[in-house]
């Protein structure tokens, strides 16, 4: 396993693409044009990188737009030879629903994308009962060759760690509309009060105030619960692209 | 000028505010109304300050005038003597009350009163004292010594002067302080219920099992505990009670919800460490 095609997110590709680019494996694919775009340009990486059958695995990491995601998938599927596998971010789109997008589901693999998460040793992986256990071993290797352990989980909306990672930013954001403290003060307060690596608002800014709102918009959308409605606050920095670092 | 605190209720918390306050350099007297808890407290503190001798953080010397300022005293009318009150009684507003009450004709009129609550309303505490403007939280982690933390709580009337005073005395205690507006939980009580909610959540639908939940959380996320070893540790009905308290404050707010599996834990008297059983067990 060398070559590795990555479509997604500009935050979540650069960061995939930069961990494989450490581990010496051949790295190339494309951003979706949205707000976040990267800090940098990668070799390997245009505009018109199209996926062809001499891949080994493919990733789609798209979060933001479900559209964009579909689009991304579609082409994986009919560009990529018939047995590469695709890991595929099912964080705002559960496995199985993208499992209806494509003719070979088979070759799904779920894996919990968000950005700032590949700063720790762990990435959760999901299945569908259609995944094929060889797929699945791929996956599993690739994992192992970024240097992380990984987690099987079940395929629900936000899988773990982005769950209750957005679920405590849109908290925080919460907060902050009423003016409990200033941005800067829950940040101090969560670090000190519970020994939280970081702040909730600062953690917000580093995995994109667009990302956060994507999950709680989808956790929103599959529980059809009160309790995900996304903070106002987060919706309109979402909405207007305005940097974190403003209330910060 | 403070020189005296007067910290009410010597239990975890009181004793460890005492602790802390006399540490920085304050004379404490610290009120119980039980002889035995005020004792108890009073060793508890010896040995503390013991072990952090041992560890090199106080010279013997400093540990044994931190110990000689503070008094234990049973007497509440002794309260009238200190500079800055810091009540630390049980979280139980019925109680916060009649002491508030009773520091009223004790305490001089200058004096800040500051209540170590974590869940009630700072505000609502202030109704029954004669000064309310001189009313304020200053909330304390546990434990105290340790945690660098204090939740500082602007009640609705606490007046712009006693808010600086307590800041001021955070600073002087060696603590990082924040201010916050007397809303339900605070800043952390409000800010972390997802934190133990979610992973409930996750747990209850069978997404992925406790030992892998805390896992993830741990390795991906980079926490120093999962949610479930932290529930474990803190108390499952001491979490469970906060999550409560926070949902009924904030009249029923979806995001706060408890979860069943908490109060079956609760029910069933399996409360984490200190019962040798929880989400894991300790033998």
């Amino acid at each position: 396993m060398k070559r590795i095609f990555i479509l997604g997110d500009a935050a979540l590709v650069e960061e995939y693409a930069s961990l494989c680019l450490n581990k010496n494996l051949l790295v190339s694919g494309r951003m979706n044009s949205d707000r976040s775009l990267p800090s940098k340009t990668i070799r390997g990486f245009s505009k018109s990188t199209k996926p062809s059958k001499a891949m080994d695995i493919a990733l789609e990491l798209t979060n933001i737009s479900p559209e964009s995601k579909k689009k991304n998938l579609i082409e994986l599927a009919s560009k990529l030879g018939s047995r590469t596998p695709i890991l595929t971010s099912s964080v705002t789109v559960t496995l199985g629903e993208q499992s209806t997008w494509v003719k070979s589901p088979q070759r799904l693999v779920g894996v919990g994308a968000l950005p700032s998460l590949l700063r720790g040793s762990l990435v959760e992986l999901t299945t569908t009962r259609q995944t094929d256990q060889k797929h699945l071993e791929s996956a599993k290797s690739f994992v192992e060759k970024l240097g992380k352990q990984h987690s099987m989980v079940g395929d629900s909306v936000g899988m773990v760690m982005p769950r209750i990672l957005c679920a405590l930013a849109n908290e925080a954001f919460f907060a902050l509309k009423e003016n409990v403290a200033s941005g800067r003060e829950i940040d101090t307060a969560m670090k000190l009060g519970t020994n939280y690596p970081y702040g909730p608002v600062e953690w917000a800014q580093t995995i994109g105030i667009q990302q956060v709102h994507a999950v709680m918009h989808a956790l929103f959308d599959a529980f059809g619960e009160e309790r995900y409605r996304p903070a106002p606050l987060l919706r309109q920095y979402a909405s207007s692209g305005v940097s974190a670092l403003q209330w910060l | 000028m403070i020189k005296t605190i007067g910290v009410i209720g010597a239990g975890t918390m009181g004793s460890g505010i005492a602790q802390t306050a006399s540490t920085a350099g304050f004379e404490v007297i610290l009120h119980d109304i039980s002889a035995d808890v005020l004792q108890s407290a009073m060793e508890n503190i010896k040995q503390n300050l013991r072990m952090m001798v041992e560890k090199g953080k106080v010279g013997s010397a400093q540990a044994t005038d931190a110990l000689s300022r503070i008094h234990p005293r049973k007497n509440f009318t002794d309260m009238g003597s200190a500079d800055f009150i810091i009540e630390a009684a049980v979280e139980n507003l019925d109680i916060k009350h009649a002491i508030f009450k009773k520091l009223g004709p004790i305490v001089r009129s200058h004096v800040v009163l500051a209540t170590n609550t974590s869940s009630l309303s700072v505000t609502s505490i202030a109704t029954l004292t004669r000064t309310p403007e001189s009313v304020v939280g200053m909330h304390f982690f546990n434990p105290p010594p340790l945690m660098k933390l204090v939740e500082v709580v602007r009640g609705k009337q606490t007046s712009d002067a006693a808010l600086k005073t307590t800041t001021d005395l955070a600073v002087a205690m060696g603590k990082t302080h924040v201010v916050c507006r007397d809303t339900p939980g605070f800043v952390v009580n409000r800010v972390a219920r997802p934190f133990y909610g979610e992973a409930l959540r996750l747990l209850g639908e069978g997404v992925a099992s406790v030992e892998e939940i805390d896992r993830i959380v741990k390795l991906e996320g980079g926490f120093k505990m999962g949610p479930f070893e932290l529930m474990d540790l803190i108390g499952i009905d001491i979490n469970y009670a906060v999550t409560k308290s926070v949902y009924e404050q904030f009249f029923h707010e979806p995001r706060f919800r408890p979860h069943p599996i908490q109060r079956q834990m609760v029910e069933a008297g399996t409360l984490g460490r200190k019962t040798k059983k929880g989400f894991y067990a300790y033998p």
